[in-house]
């Protein structure tokens, strides 16, 4: 009983100084980390697309939050938003950019993933993002066909594909009847 | 010099890759790149060092039903705080490893290490075994990413090193690519150095 007792009080023990010093760290941490995300989350808005010089949030009835790029003149050229879909291990999520004037994709950066790192997290190098970029949205985004898959990422592949071609159509639907 | 033993150890004779075959997972899962390689050779040491020094501190106040639970719990602690610590200021290495971060929860190189060593040696002897062991790991870590990004990519450290017309086999970026490396650099080892792998048991 008396064992018992022992066994229990020492795991408990460290089990609560754990958690301190992880709370303790989280705390200090974590301020940092939402800065980070923040920052990432603008940088990936100018990468996307490159002709705006600011850009103004706007939201629909339904919730959906899409950045409006502005050019120097203030008007409205660009589009960017948040796109999210299954990927082989984990939810993909990246900001993807559309081009009003022209009705292209301007490129896409991804914000998160878990995909096989020198597989799958390849969809996040050039070589393989660039075939995106200055791509009309109504192409049909089809690996194999006008996508060149990354060489053992197939399923990254399309997951990308798919989402791009999935959000878009989604964007436009919402933002194209504001605008008319 | 008995100091020295313990910490040259881990660098060749009982290099827990080469010799050891511990903390097989990572070895084979992450050395697709050199960077990679190194990056989790590197957490994997911090982790290492750290919870060798607590355990060999704590080791005489922990009842031996429960030392595996304790140890595990120790390790867990430090790489969650290594991997908060990364996502905070290194964001660039933190998301190349992503996924492979909390898994280093269940290397059993660390776990036996705290087992095998730490808990029957002193903090200093502990220190030092932890030391050579990281960077023996680190180092056969990096060696299979150099190897099986050169053949895959043609690249070392992202940095393309093969010519024009190399032929790049994609296999060895694979997981079959890491058991081919392994598997040959073991060979190769094995041949070299007379010694039989006796002293060599995963806990």
């Amino acid at each position: 009983m008396a064992k018992g007792v022992k066994l229990i009080l020492v795991l408990g023990l460290i089990s609560l100084f754990s958690g301190v010093v992880l709370a303790k760290t989280y705390e200090i941490t974590s301020p940092t980390m939402r800065e980070v995300a923040m920052k990432n989350q603008q940088k990936a808005i100018f990468e996307v697309l490159p002709q705006i010089k600011e850009y103004k949030e706007f939201q629909n009835e339904a919730g959906m939050l899409i950045y409006e790029g502005l050019d120097s003149d203030k008007k409205v050229t660009g589009l960017a938003f948040i796109a999210e879909g299954g990927g082989f291990q984990g939810t993909i999520r990246m900001m993807v950019g559309l081009n009003l004037k022209t009705k292209k994709i301007t490129g896409y950066k991804v914000l998160e993933h878990l995909e096989t790192p020198g597989l799958g997290a390849r969809i996040t190098e050039d070589s393989f993002k660039k075939q995106f970029s200055a791509k009309s949205w109504d192409d049909p985004f089809a690996v194999g066909k006008d996508i060149v898959p990354i060489t053992g990422a197939t399923i990254s592949s399309k997951a990308v594909s798919e989402i791009l071609k999935g959000s878009v159509a989604k964007v436009l639907e919402v933002y194209g009847g504001e605008q008319q | 010099m008995k100091a020295w033993k313990e910490f040259i150890k881990g660098i060749w004779d009982e290099n827990p890759v080469f010799r050891m075959l511990m903390g097989m997972c990572p070895t084979l899962a992450v050395t697709n790149a050199a960077i990679n390689g190194l990056a989790m050779g590197l957490a994997t040491a911090f982790v290492l060092f750290c919870a060798n020094i607590i355990v060999a501190m704590v080791k005489r106040f922990i009842p031996n039903e429960v030392r595996i639970p304790s140890y595990i719990i120790i390790i867990a602690t430090f790489v969650t705080i290594a991997d908060l610590f990364l996502a905070a200021y290194f964001p660039e290495i933190h998301k190349v490893l992503g996924l492979f971060i909390p898994l280093i929860v269940v290397n059993c190189l660390i776990l036996g290490r705290a087992e095998g060593f730490a808990s029957k040696n002193n903090v200093a002897y502990s220190a030092l075994d932890a030391l050579g062991m990281g960077i023996g790991f680190t180092f056969a870590l990096t060696l299979l990413g150099i190897v099986r990004e050169f053949m895959g990519m043609g690249s070392i450290f992202n940095v393309s090193v093969a010519g024009q017309n190399f032929t790049e086999w994609v296999i060895f970026v694979l997981p079959p690519g890491a058991f081919l490396t392994l598997g040959i650099m073991l060979w190769i080892i094995n041949s070299f150095s007379k010694k039989k792998m006796e002293e060599s048991h995963c806990h």
